[in-house]
């Protein structure tokens, strides 16, 4: 006997265990009930331990739920920081409780004593090795960056804190890659500047905003961000402790007070940086075989500190740093590959200067990160203006009034463009209140893009020039295979010619077809009027003329005919996907054409001008 | 009590003031026991000469008065009466509050002094005075049949009153203006009249207030009790000495403490550690534990900004402010997010608005949104297309119009190649056939038979050099006049109708009927409905014709030798649309909308069906070997069926925009070719291989242009060349036209 039931659709008979997706996949309120937990804590969790939502392929509960594979919610169910935040609620019930009691004095003695919590675990277990956090950093770094310039509102509960904790991983951060010669690009967006930076061997992009005071909305949920603020400043500190003892330096740094107060961290990062590695050489069988206590060790490097701070006050500053970079380099030369290598030079033996309107922070970034030597306007800076040896003054003024000769006032965008095209540019372009070319994205790569703005051309052009002027200098002999710099350069000279030539040649082709294309019309004319000549004397000759413009074979009619005939034979799926790229295709040539647009318009714009 | 007397003095005194006087009475034994003995007894006096049935009666009733009145005023509570009875309860319920009130003693205080003082002097003592009638709480009704209506304090009975009827005491009441303020207790037994004041007070309580005016519900709070200047405590004993000596048992638990503390086990505020942080990946070589968990998918990276998005872009990536105008007009998810702008200085950037939040959005995007692995297709679009064997290889086929047959007038319909290939036939909506030389395209023959001409066929016998031609109602069968004498002979005898064949008597309309046309020297067939197609057999001697309108009889085979007509043995299903036959076997091909059914004609049955899946069938041809067949549709859809295979498409071919107005096969060459309204021919290289094993190879040659769209209509029929690999067209503008290789 067979039961012929009808079944729902998702029917489960009952003892029957759950298969397939309905077993695998929770939705999220499911998983908040198994956690017995409440919402934030749960979220929480999700954003410490790195737990996403997940895309069963069949959605049981319908499809506006989010969830969770029932693994991934096991493995925050053996968390034990989820112990600890049922302990912390619990606590925060005595404290309110003594609140509500009038216990003033309990009260106090508890929110003085509140339980923490440390995340170190959670970040080696999401991140086993130091390169996987290195590949998450993007986002941490844009947050910290982003959280330096965020006013403290106490309110909104983002402590003030917080905020010099962040501005201080920040700049940790920024002088290990200054120090290090790790920038690769930087780019000045209205959204900020980008930086990308390159450490054993994973790119590295994170975006700060402009030096200016960021205003905290209302739109958003800070909750949410102070999560996962708490994760990235931990996780940063980590690396920033982690990349330190890489360059043999001792994590935190120790920084000048005075330098400080002055909110000239990098600068004083950057002395720390320079003293240490200094001391380092000088005693290193000392530090070495140091048998100190911690607290010791600590006093000594203060101490040892401040004494290199009256040094540093007394010589000039500038030769020591000469010093401490010269005798770096050599032990660190080994192991840094041809990138870092160029990077180094670029601005080697410059001294730049900069005025006070100048955005300072991201200037005494970038410019020591390329080897150039920086100053600025204030108390604390190495050298003053008036110091002979500045080749550049950087400026961001309409006109500057009193000039010195020896050196050259530029804007800073110059500083920027140099960078990513790695060659010092011709200065007129960018002098003092001049209009700058434009600033291009180094992130593009134009040739995939389809479209090479003007001056991305004049830069390669530049290139191209600098390298065929520079390489023969070294001497013929040495010009070989193995250096990839010059392949390089050949490389853009010959792609450089090679789009001329291609240009000539599709003129030329253009020419010829427009030829053979009249030669054709004529011979076809002729072969249509006497064939119809031979079958209807009576026609006339304008019909024939009418008739000759529709049965001329169109050549790309018929270039199109051949391309579109294999789609006859196509199956429908592969015809669908094969039209959508054709789609997309057509979308990226129209942005290209309307940029192609606008610039025609601008030129006739400025003739008729 | 002067009152009292004064009241009583007339013997004829009306009721109401009779009972005024005994109110007062009962006013008087509320106020004090002792004087209520007294005036009841003066009551009694005064009234023995009047009241003569019942002076005790009369005694108890004013003793009991007040209590009794009371139990009544519950009762009616109870009972919730109508608005005129409420009042009413109320007064009474009233009339007990105002046991206490002084304006009444007032009122008696100049009568008699000395009762005023036992007043005073009993004041409290109100409430505990025995209504006159002491039954108790007991339902009134168990005496009403009764002569009395109670007792009294002593015991006696307290006798009913006489009535008035209910026509007298109205008219009383309507006599009397205080009637309003009387009301009838009865409980014991009489009527009641409320004084001025007594109505005053009841007015205050209903609205709420203090029944006596005087009363004052604010008066300042005066404290029973002095504590200012309080000399002495209010307990004089010496403190205890366990004020002064300390507890033992605290003793020894700060004892305890402060050994805990000096051993260190409790500690005080212990500096607040500061997180420290130390080596956390120590040396790499260590971590190359594997995590059990499911596997990690990274978050994408946000997005490179583009040159668009530098603070001083190229001029050509700001856009115009018509364009920023048109970003208003698109759809939210179409515009753009981000709208490049130019700064010529550093300087005059700002702060990024939309900072915080878009470091929001990307906080969420990383733990709110689900992540899926996901192949991104990065192929060239063109390695999609099918490998198709070389167009060189696959020559001869038809490329380019060589030659045009001009000389229709309108639209043609159809044409036909003659078996040998020297002519071709061709009918026109003009209403003419023509037959044109292949060669030269030179007009050699011309029919005008008046009507559109809707189809032509060649008989495909070289040496029968018959036309079949659809016009309207008839099929006309044209004597060509080519061929020498002896197949003139020939056609002639076949083309001759000796006498009309007998009329059969059966009422239907004949499905055709075979007449001889003298004007066009042929035969005239005439059908019940229009024809739109005419199908020769290989041998040329059947011919069938198809009458879409002609339901279960719209396809008819005739005989030309015979001169017969009969319908096919077989049910359509489906309106007829074409129709066919086997070039080698006797198998006929029906089409109607949605399928094709093949029927074998020797055995007489159904041998398949093929499903075409199309919307509406309107063409059908078969390859000359006979195992596959193509059917073209309106929807501008071709179906290769190989008939081996399956009773399904093997390929469904979707090259015309519109409608396929026919399709055609060669007989010799692996070409076939479908003509669409489109104005255009597509020729394909239909391979068939002998080997069952082989799948048919179908691969598109050329698309032939050339015929301009005329009302909608594009081309309208195409037929091969018998012999040479060559296309004729024939167009609604008229022309046909031949592609050659």
């Amino acid at each position: 006997m067979v039961n012929k039931v009808t079944r729902k659709k998702h029917y489960r008979p009952p003892g029957q265990k759950k298969e397939g997706n309905a077993a695998r996949y929770v939705t999220r309120s499911q998983a908040v009930k198994q956690l017995q937990v409440s919402l934030p804590v749960f979220r929480k969790l999700c954003i410490f331990k790195g737990v996403f939502p997940r895309e069963p392929k069949k959605k049981v509960k319908g499809n506006h739920h989010t969830y969770y594979h029932l693994k991934d919610v096991a493995f925050l169910h053996h968390e034990p920081l989820l112990e600890k935040f049922r302990d912390i609620r619990a606590y925060e019930k005595k404290i309110s409780k003594a609140d509500a009691k009038k216990n003033k004095e309990r009260a106090n003695f508890l929110k003085e004593h509140r339980p923490t919590y440390v995340l170190d675990r959670i970040i080696r277990e999401r991140y086993p090795k130091f390169i996987d956090a290195l590949r998450d950093l993007d986002d941490c770094l844009s947050m910290v960056h982003l959280f330096a310039a965020l006013p403290a509102q106490e309110r909104l509960k983002v402590e003030a804190k917080r905020i010099h904790n962040c501005r201080r991983l920040s700049h940790e951060w920024q002088a290990f890659i200054s120090r290090t010669h790790k920038l690769r690009k930087v780019f000045i967006s209205v959204k900020g500047i980008y930086y990308q930076a390159e450490v054993e061997g994973q790119k590295i992009t994170w975006l700060t905003p402009h030096s200016l005071h960021q205003a905290l909305t209302d739109d958003v949920d800070l909750t949410v961000i102070l999560n996962f603020m708490e994760f990235y400043e931990t996780l940063l500190a980590f690396v920033n402790f982690h990349v330190y003892h890489s360059i043999n330096l001792k994590y935190p740094p120790i920084l000048d007070p005075h330098l400080e107060a002055l909110a000239a961290d990098l600068y004083a990062l950057s002395r720390y940086f320079d003293a240490n590695t200094r001391s380092s050489l000088l005693d290193s069988q000392t530090s070495s075989s140091s048998g100190y206590g911690q607290v010791d060790a600590e006093e000594n490097s203060e101490l040892r500190l401040a004494q290199l701070q009256q040094q540093l006050s007394l010589n000039e500053p500038t030769a020591l740093m000469h010093l401490v970079e010269d005798a770096a380099a050599k032990n660190e030369d080994e192991d840094e590959d041809e990138d870092t290598r160029e990077c180094k030079k670029l601005f080697k033996n410059m001294k730049f200067f900069l005025s006070r309107e100048v955005p300072r922070e991201s200037l005494l970034f970038v410019i020591p990160a390329f080897g150039g030597m920086v100053s600025w306007e204030g108390d604390g800076a190495p050298f003053t203006e008036s110091d002979k040896t500045i080749t550049h003054q950087i400026v961001d003024r309409p006109t500057q009034t009193h000039k010195f000769l020896t050196r050259e006032y530029v804007q800073p965008q110059w500083v920027f463009d140099c960078v990513n095209t790695r060659l010092i540019l011709p200065t007129e372009d960018y002098l003092v209140g001049r209009v700058p070319p434009p600033h291009l994205s180094p992130f593009v790569d134009n040739e995939a893009e389809g479209y090479v703005p003007d001056y991305a051309e004049t830069l390669n052009r530049l290139k191209a020039a600098a390298k065929s002027e520079v390489l023969p200098l070294p001497g013929v002999g040495k010009e070989d295979l193995d250096d990839p710099q010059k392949l390089l350069a050949e490389g853009i000279i010959d792609r450089a010619e090679a789009i001329e030539a291609a240009e000539k040649k599709q003129k030329m082709m253009a020419l010829e077809k427009q030829y053979h294309d009249e030669l054709k019309l004529e011979l076809q004319g002729v072969q249509y009027s006497s064939a119809t000549s031979n079958v209807d004397k009576q026609s006339s000759n304008q019909e024939n003329e009418g008739g000759e413009d529709a049965d001329l074979p169109d050549p790309e009619q018929i270039a199109e005919d051949n391309a579109n005939l294999p789609l006859v034979v196509m199956s429908r799926n592969k015809k669908k996907l094969y039209e959508a790229m054709q789609i997309g295709k057509r979308r990226k040539k129209g942005e290209i054409d309307l940029l192609k647009e606008r610039k025609r318009k601008h030129k006739e714009s400025q003739k008729s001008q | 009590m002067k009152l009292n007397l004064d009241a009583e003095s007339s013997p004829q005194a009306t009721r109401p003031k009779k009972k005024h006087g005994r109110k007062n009475s009962h006013l008087k034994p509320s106020k004090s026991h002792a004087e209520k003995q007294n005036s009841d007894e003066l009551h009694l006096e005064q009234e023995a000469p009047t009241a003569d049935e019942a002076p005790l009666q009369q005694h108890l009733d004013s003793a009991s008065l007040s209590d009794s009145k009371e139990d009544v005023s519950d009762e009616f509570k109870d009972l919730k009466l109508s608005k005129a009875r409420e009042s009413g309860s109320a007064d009474e319920q009233d009339h007990v509050n105002t046991g206490s009130p002084d304006n009444l003693d007032q009122e008696n205080e100049d009568d008699n002094p000395i009762r005023d003082q036992v007043d005073e002097e009993s004041d409290s003592s109100e409430d505990e005075v025995a209504p006159r009638n002491t039954i108790g709480d007991v339902p009134l009704e168990w005496y009403r049949d009764e002569k009395h209506i109670g007792y009294d304090i002593s015991g006696k009975k307290i006798l009913k009153k006489e009535r008035e009827d209910k026509l007298q005491s109205f008219l009383a009441s309507a006599d009397d203006s205080k009637s309003w303020r009387k009301l009838y207790d009865e409980y014991n037994d009489e009527v009641i009249e409320l004084s001025k004041e007594e109505v005053k007070q009841l007015r205050r309580l209903l609205k709420g207030k203090a029944p006596h005016a005087d009363f004052d519900p604010y008066a300042p709070y005066v404290d029973w009790f002095k504590w200012d200047d309080a000399k002495h405590p209010l307990s004089n004993a010496p403190e205890p000495k366990r004020r002064f000596i300390r507890s033992k048992w605290e003793a020894k638990k700060v004892v305890q403490l402060v050994r805990a503390i000096r051993n260190g086990h409790i500690k005080f505020d212990k500096p607040k550690e500061e997180q420290r942080f130390y080596h956390l990946w120590g040396d790499d070589s260590s971590s190359t534990e594997k995590t059990a968990h499911l596997s990690y998918i990274p978050a994408p990276k946000p997005k490179f900004p583009g040159h668009d998005e530098s603070y001083n872009p190229s001029l050509e990536y700001i856009p115009t402010q018509e364009e920023i105008n048109s970003y208003q007009l698109m759809y939210d998810e179409d515009r753009p997010k981000f709208i490049p702008r130019r700064f010529t200085s550093m300087r005059s950037v700002p702060a990024y608005d939309n900072a915080l939040k878009d470091a929001f959005e990307r906080c969420l995007d990383l733990y709110l949104c689900p992540r899926v692995r996901k192949k991104r297709i990065n192929i060239d679009p063109e390695s999609l297309k099918p490998k198709l064997p070389s167009r060189k290889d696959l020559r001869p086929y038809p490329t380019t119009c060589y030659l045009e047959f001009r000389g229709h007038k309108d639209a043609v319909m159809s044409i036909s190649t003659e078996a040998n290939g020297q002519w071709i036939a061709s009918g026109s909506l003009d209403g003419t056939v023509r037959i044109w030389e292949v060669e030269t395209g030179r007009c050699l023959k011309v029919w005008e038979l008046g009507e559109a001409v809707k189809y032509v066929a060649w008989n495909p016998l070289p040496e029968l050099p018959i036309l079949a031609a659809a016009v309207g109602v008839d099929v006309l069968l044209l004597n060509t006049g080519f061929g020498d004498g002896e197949v003139q002979a020939k056609v002639k005898e076949l083309l001759h109708i000796d006498a009309l064949p007998a009329t059969d008597n059966s009422d239907k309309t004949p499905i055709a009927t075979w007449l001889q046309d003298d004007k066009v020297e042929g035969i005239r067939l005439r059908h019940f409905k229009t024809v739109s197609s005419v199908e020769w057999h290989r041998k040329g001697d059947y011919l069938s014709t198809v009458m879409p309108a002609g339901e279960s009889r719209g396809v008819v085979i005739h005989q030309l030798s015979r001169k017969l007509t009969q319908k096919i043995p077989f049910k359509l299903h489906g309106l007829p649309v074409s129709s066919i036959f086997h070039p080698t076997r006797s198998i006929f091909f029906v089409s109607t909308k949605k399928n094709v059914r093949v029927y074998d004609l020797l055995k007489q049955k159904l041998m398949k069906k093929l499903e075409t899946g199309l919307r509406e069938v309107s063409s059908i041809a078969v390859h000359p070997a006979g195992d596959n067949v193509i059917v073209g549709s309106r929807e501008g859809k071709v179906c290769w069926f190989d008939m081996d295979l399956s009773s399904q498409p093997y390929k469904i071919l979707s090259c015309h925009p519109k409608d396929v107005t026919n399709v055609a096969f060669h007989r010799s060459y692996p070409l076939f070719a479908s003509c669409s309204d489109d104005c255009t021919a597509y020729v394909f290289h239909g391979m068939v291989y002998s080997d069952l094993t082989q799948n048919p190879l179908i691969r598109p040659l050329e698309i032939l242009r050339g015929h301009k769209a005329t009302n909608g209509r594009g081309v309208m029929d195409c037929k091969f060349h018998p012999r040479q690999p060559w296309l004729f067209t024939a167009g609604a503008d008229s022309v046909i036209k031949l592609y050659c290789h």
